[in-house]
């Protein structure tokens, strides 16, 4: 008998087989390709999935403008370097209207140029599954959010519309007007996902590592200064810091950490010693309280 | 010393329990537990507790916890169940209607706790809980011991093929930590389980608020010389350690290069293959030779159950997506006819005018008709005739096929004998369940199944076992192997479980 797996491979295993029974099940599936490291992750095993085949399936790029210069830059390599078919999607209306993460409420922000945005592109292409890299350990209500998640027409996600799921048996039967969302990565934590980035030598956003960066405190966190855009208020300086980033997101809503930690061992050892969870860094999670879940709702990834 | 005593100097938990330096390898093994048990049980105290005492908690997490001031029951301890939050209308009614999954390491190992409902009105939400775990922790009160929810739940677990389970005998510190209180519970525990199919069951006393035998042994119970609770999960096999039983592979869908690659992409559901091993398919009965296992990884030699892999065969024998492959010799049966016991869990009644899809590992397979036989009643195990089905029963039913479909019997190979009903209009999972019976023609399924009994099993083929747990598991085994020859030869067969384990430590595991 040959030793036991290991907790990684039986986690990337169970993410294939759901990656086989989506692209088998759905007509028109679409990967949801946010660039951080568990998109990195997701792309990884779809690649595994269905080696030696090409990805059967298109990554979508919900471009918000807002994301990290350097994040837009290792998206285009990505995409290059595998060979793979890129969508990039922005809500034109919502740049037109101005809307921005500086001047508006996190929560506008996110709800136009990302949820509303998301339903356009998932619209306008037709898909009718679409993967993403959410994991259950992330945040309260999504401990209970399945593997295939579906959405009834519109996107909305409805707590008692929810499929039991049993045993590996996964069923993606859609009725009239669902689509769903499929979570291969359900099971990971977020230090599975450093072990694995090890463990397989994935190349990550250097966002994640630490460097001298230009910031501004504010509110208590530590912004980067990635462009023009975001300006000191009266008070506020720029500053050079070793900073590095736990999760990426839109730039002005995303705070750093101070730390040495500039290659993938001392990140990993970092990250898995860590005292605080990852979403302390997310500010629009900090909006309002049951903040996921009423995104969720409303049709957030 | 009295109980009291104890408790001021004996197991109150550190404020901070020691951090040890995460290692950066791979843990050794997923373990999925299932908590099950009422609110008024402690069920969340205690998982709160495991989470507190013997995880990786984030610091912010605790400091929630100690921040909130808010008190576990009759004691000045935290309330560790806040550990446990779930969705907002579940908070505000103050109970768990959904499955929530959490995750803890301990040094070693992933945990997965699966916390579910233990109403009996959420009978549908235990069920698909417990189908994804390899242990169940049944909680109960020391005061109010083994009651009919007790006796539901057990047999919910037996249904889904849960094979280890514990008995948490909670709030032991209310019944004075009585050493004759616990032997009784145990000894109903006992009477309890012989009738269903487990492995191993082990009860142990605890403390969920004070600490006592969940992560340390407790002072005030000397008299307990098991294990406590973490250190028995921690022995529990992790998944994907069984390699024994017959080899099945469930095809999920057909790859290609672009040039000569035709692989046939799967998760090893049972057993093993190698390059060079002859594999056929059931549907058909066509056979061909393994001559590659292909992963991005790398080519292997061989793969077992739970791997993610594609198959490269030396001639095409026309599968695609649904089959299943085996060894000739050891097929599942291409069934047309199957009996099942299956977890009603849509709100919508059987309707038997409705269409119906029948959902196997990798197939979705038309049903001509799907027939209720009976229900079951889990507190007394008997069933009666029915024709009718709602939310949260668990009815025997008799489904005829459109077409065949390769199914086990599932206590012989569990994955390929798993089953959901599918409305064949909205696409809702109307049933799961698990099948009892499986047969190749279309009409008859015999009522008279032969029996392969304990007896007859123990005086030859498993004489020289004994009731340890291990050869309880070593019992099972040969008698399923005894029994998929004999399917396969077209004989109609069901297997009577083994006897509990009856000395209530179990040296084996």
């Amino acid at each position: 008998m040959t030793a036991a797996p290991s907790h990684l491979d039986l986690l990337e295993a169970e993410s294939i087989h759901i990656f086989r029974e989506a692209a088998a099940q759905f007509r028109k599936p679409v990967l949801m390709y946010s660039i951080g490291k568990d998109s990195t992750v997701l792309l990884h095993l779809a690649r595994k999935a269905f080696f030696p085949q090409k990805l059967p399936f298109p990554l979508l790029h919900i471009d918000t403008t807002w994301k990290f210069r350097e994040m837009i830059a290792f998206r285009d390599k990505t995409a290059k370097d595998f060979g793979l078919d890129l969508i990039v999607h922005t809500n034109e209306d919502g740049i037109k209207r101005g809307i921005n993460p500086i001047d508006h409420a996190p929560s506008i922000h996110t709800d136009v140029l990302k949820t509303q945005a998301l339903k356009q592109a998932l619209d306008k292409y037709g898909f009718d599954a679409a993967f993403g890299g959410a994991r259950r350990d992330e945040e309260a209500s999504r401990a209970k959010e399945r593997v295939f998640s579906f959405r009834a027409a519109g996107h909305r996600w409805d707590p008692r519309k929810q499929r039991p799921e049993m045993w590996r048996l996964l069923n993606g039967r859609l009725g009239t007007g669902e689509s769903v969302r499929v979570f291969p990565m359900s099971n990971w934590t977020e230090k599975d996902v450093w072990r694995y980035i090890l463990r397989e030598k994935l190349d990550v956003v250097p966002l994640y590592f630490a460097a001298e960066r230009p910031t501004i405190i504010r509110n208590g966190q530590i912004l980067m200064q990635d462009d023009a855009r975001l300006q000191p208020k009266p008070g506020e300086e720029v500053k050079m810091r070793r900073i590095r980033f736990r999760t990426l997101g839109c730039y002005p809503l995303t705070a750093a950490v101070e730390s040495d930690a500039s290659d993938i061992e001392s990140v990993v050892t970092e990250t898995l010693n860590a005292q605080t969870s990852e979403r302390q860094g997310r500010l629009i999670d900090h909006d309002q309280a049951g903040a996921m879940e009423k995104k969720k709702q409303e049709g957030y990834f | 010393m009295t109980v009291q005593a104890l408790r001021k100097s004996g197991t109150e938990p550190s404020a901070q329990p020691a951090r040890a330096i995460v290692p950066l390898r791979d843990l050794n093994g997923i373990v999925h537990l299932l908590t099950c048990g009422s609110v008024d049980d402690g069920k969340s105290t205690l998982i709160g507790r495991l989470l507190w005492d013997a995880s990786d908690l984030y610091e912010d997490q605790r400091e929630n916890v100690r921040k909130s001031g808010r008190k576990a029951a009759d004691s000045d301890l935290p309330d560790y169940s806040m550990l446990l939050d779930g969705l907002v209308a579940e908070r505000e009614q103050g109970i768990t209607i959904d499955i929530a999954w959490k995750y803890f390491d301990t040094e070693t190992r992933r945990f997965v706790i699966i916390d579910s409902p233990g109403h009996e009105q959420y009978t549908r939400n235990m069920a698909s809980g417990a189908s994804h775990a390899d242990v169940a922790i049944l909680l109960v009160d020391a005061r109010a011991g083994v009651k009919k929810q007790t006796k539901r739940h057990a047999a919910i677990l037996d249904l889904v093929g849960v094979k280890r389970v514990v008995l948490a005998v909670n709030k032991m510190d209310l019944a004075n930590y009585s050493e004759d209180v616990f032997r009784k519970i145990e000894a109903d525990f006992r009477t309890l389980c012989w009738k269903f199919g487990f492995w191993d069951a082990t009860a142990i006393p605890l403390s969920a608020v004070y600490g006592d035998n969940v992560s340390t042994k407790s002072a005030a119970m000397p008299w307990y010389t098991g294990p406590h609770l973490l250190e028995h999960l921690e022995k529990a096999p992790s998944r994907g350690t069984a390699s024994s039983g017959a080899f099945r592979f469930p095809v999920q869908t057909v790859l290609r290069d672009g040039q000569d690659f035709r692989g046939l992409a799967g998760t090893v559901s049972s057993g093993a293959v190698n390059v060079g091993d002859s594999v056929t398919d059931a549907l058909s009965g066509r056979s061909a030779k393994v001559i590659r296992i292909a992963t991005m990884g790398g080519d292997l030699k061989s793969a077992t159950s739970g791997q993610a892999i594609a198959l490269q065969l030396d001639t095409d024998i026309d599968v695609s997506r649904g089959a299943v492959l085996s060894a000739s010799e050891m097929r599942p049966v291409a069934a047309q006819t199957v009996e099942a016991r299956m977890v009603w869990l849509s709100e919508t009644p059987f309707d038997p005018r409705a269409g119906y899809l029948l959902r196997t590992v990798t197939d979705l397979v038309p049903v001509a008709t799907l027939e209720i036989k009976a229900l079951l009643d889990l507190e007394t195990m008997s069933s009666h005739p029915s024709t009718h089905c709602n939310v949260n029963d668990i009815a025997v039913v008799r489904i005829a096929l459109g077409r065949p479909a390769a199914i086990d019997v599932f206590s012989d190979i569990s994955e390929t004998g798993t089953l959901m009903i599918v409305d064949a209009i909205s696409g809702a999972s109307i049933a799961g369940g698990v099948a009892t019976a499986v047969n190749a023609k279309a009409d008859i399924l015999g009522d008279g199944h032969f029996i392969l009994t304990r007896e007859m099993l123990g005086n030859g083929l498993c004489r020289d076992l004994s009731l340890s747990s291990r050869d309880r598991e070593e019992f099972m085994r040969r008698a399923n192997e005894a029994a998929i020859l004999l399917r396969a030869a077209g004989v109609s067969v069901a297997i009577e479980p083994p006897p509990m384990v009856d000395d209530g430590m179990d040296p084996g595991l």
